[in-house]
């Protein structure tokens, strides 16, 4: 049995109100049109495509308490669908879209079953196995289709104003799609659903005792998150028009949870701060810092051990000291 | 045929020869331990560079090498899981994860990236129904099965395995007999690091070192302690056997999907699991109530 400690808190101390929602959104709006001024705007909707995936498993990992190492199984497969869509159906950038975030939809239905029996350490695992067979099956097995480590070279076409090779309109379609997920998720976070899955992660016995079906709940959960990181992986097809076995490989998971646990877990901002932060240093360091898995893996062990609440979560402490202690609403 | 079989076997062999480190972290501390691969992987380059130092004699460079990795193997036990202890587990697969990475991009800075061969120590093979058998791989197969009996005797006779056992059935009851149980898991992790290092030396004849051999054995062995089931040291031998020759087959008609089969067979049993609780719930069979 986990111990609780005082950071999985179920409840934040400030009562959110439904009403902050369209500001929560226009100030990440904001945040990414300054920094598409500040930065290549090519690097910032690279942020954009990451941010949704981390979103998407911070809600696995942060909300439901569940570590997977193979989510970014779901974000491949989308992005190897839409980029079939697009060479073998039709050019048109939504529809493939829309089939990519389909089929990795359906996939998560069908692995769901298996992996959401298990729980801890064998969750982790199964899907990290998971994982790794999809990544064989794109780089070796269907390499008749999808080109094994070559990868496909697709073009999206142009439906209406929507024009992927202008990077203002594909900047602000990617943002409209992040905040679209961001919407989506503090909508779910809010909802009865969203504390049914903060307590599983808390503790799913006692949900279970409560008359939870917890497996329904659990099953939902992974098939919502996984659906979640298709969609990035299309968006990434459909605009950079390239998809090679790298996108799916297991090693991009740590990635994904580096981003989540230096954002703060549990925390929508957490991740997408966490993926800012990350792609910033993957960006500028990586180019400087030549043992960059070595500083990759200090900075995680140095995350574990002092620094589990994240850059968020120490915001949040640094705003309660500095104003004095809000009446706590129940 | 009777090639493949060999092969399976030593093959089934090396991966005995790592699990059953992280199959006994696993079911006596829960612990998901990724920083086996790292043991395992820095353990084979050391061996590689020892091996010229000591004229080639194999077994002084194994002795150096385990000599050399046993310390790294405490410091990982002693700073890293033992800290994390009885925290949630996410964490520790973390940070296990992140000496893992540490580990690998250590051999790219020092060994360097490109994959680095290790000539069959023996180099002799015997003829055996028309087909050539290197006496090298069946050595490696008797050594695991001397090893899984060594170990049953260790675990059921000697005073550390019993506790270590008692430990894995019932933690709290052990302590209340006044036990550091840690202390006898630490030493039991150690023995574990140990085996793996001389799992990857004894591996490394058969196939290449290269900087993420950690990360690729570790997969598969997560599966052979799935299969065999966590802490289940017969379970983890036989599983081993069993995976080693589903590797072997597979990799003769389709090379490159031989790791892969291994996870379907994984899925496979877990589904299987799964399958029968979901009968058992229907027909009211084999419930214990």
């Amino acid at each position: 049995m986990e111990i609780s400690s005082p950071e999985r808190r179920i409840f934040p101390i400030v009562p959110f109100k439904k009403s902050w929602i369209l500001r929560e959104i226009l100030l990440i709006a904001g945040c990414f049109g300054l920094m598409a001024l500040l930065f290549r705007i090519h690097w910032v909707i690279d942020f954009t495509i990451f941010c949704i995936l981390v979103l998407s498993f911070d809600l696995l990992y942060g909300y439901m308490g569940r570590l997977s190492f193979g989510h970014v199984l779901y974000y491949g497969t989308g992005a190897y669908v839409a980029s079939l869509m697009l060479t073998h159906v039709s050019p048109n950038p939504l529809l493939a879209i829309a089939v990519g975030v389909l089929m990795g939809g359906l996939l998560a239905m069908v692995l769901g079953f298996i992996v959401i029996q298990t729980d801890g350490a064998p969750f982790t695992l199964i899907n990290l196995a998971f994982n790794q067979i999809g990544f064989w099956l794109v780089a070796y097995g269907l390499a008749r289709y999808t080109r094994g480590e070559d990868g496909l070279n697709t073009m999206a076409g142009t439906v209406g104003f929507l024009d992927f090779t202008k990077q203002p309109v594909a900047f602000s379609f990617l943002l409209g799609c992040l905040l679209l997920v961001f919407f989506l998720l503090r909508i779910f976070t809010l909802s009865p659903y969203g504390v049914a899955i903060r307590s599983i992660k808390e503790n799913d016995d006692r949900v279970r005792f409560l008359g939870y079906n917890i497996f329904y709940y659990k099953w939902l959960t992974f098939v919502f998150s996984s659906t979640l990181a298709a969609f990035p992986g299309t968006l990434f097809a459909v605009y950079y028009g390239f998809v090679a076995p790298t996108i799916i490989s297991p090693f991009g998971n740590i990635e994904v949870i580096f981003a989540v646990l230096i954002g703060g877990a549990g925390n929508l901002y957490g991740a997408i701060l966490g993926g800012v932060v990350f792609k910033l240093m993957s960006n500028y360091l990586a180019t400087s810092i030549t043992r960059w898995e070595m500083f990759l893996g200090a900075l995680l062990l140095i995350l574990v051990f002092g620094f589990r609440r994240g850059l968020t979560g120490y915001a949040h402490d640094l705003l309660l000291r500095l104003k004095p202690r809000p009446a706590v609403e129940a | 045929m009777l090639e493949t079989i060999v092969y399976g076997l030593t093959i089934g062999a090396i991966l005995y020869f790592f699990s059953i480190g992280l199959s006994i972290t696993f079911g006596t501390m829960q612990i998901v331990n990724f920083a086996h691969g790292m043991v395992y992987a820095v353990g084979v380059y050391l061996f590689i560079t020892f091996l010229p130092w000591v004229a080639g004699i194999f077994p002084l460079a194994l002795a150096l090498a385990l000599v050399a990795m046993l310390p790294v193997a405490y410091a990982v036990e002693r700073f890293i899981i033992r800290r994390l202890y009885g925290e949630s587990l996410d964490y520790t697969i973390i940070a296990t994860y992140a000496v893992l990475l540490i580990g690998a991009d250590l051999i790219k800075w020092i060994w360097g990236a490109q994959p680095q061969p290790v000539s069959d120590p023996l180099g002799v093979s015997f003829r055996f129904f028309d087909v050539n058998l290197p006496v090298y791989r069946v050595i490696v197969f008797l050594s695991a099965i001397a090893l899984f009996l060594g170990l049953k005797a260790f675990f059921n006779r000697s005073i550390i395995g019993r506790i270590v056992i008692a430990g894995l059935e019932d933690r709290n009851g052990v302590r209340c007999l006044g036990l550091d149980v840690n202390r006898y898991f630490s030493i039991v992790f150690i023995i574990g690091s140990g085996l793996a290092v001389l799992g990857g030396v004894l591996y490394a004849p058969i196939a290449t070192a290269e900087p993420y051999m950690g990360f690729h054995i570790l997969l598969v062995a997560f599966a052979v302690v799935i299969v065999g089931g966590m802490g289940n040291l017969t379970g983890t031998f036989l599983s081993a056997l069993v995976l080693g020759m589903v590797i072997a087959i597979t990799g003769r008609f389709w090379s490159t999907a031989a790791d892969t089969m291994v996870f379907v067979v994984m899925a496979l049993v877990l589904l299987k699991n799964s399958l029968l609780a979901t009968w058992r719930k229907l027909t009211g069979l084999g419930s214990k109530i």
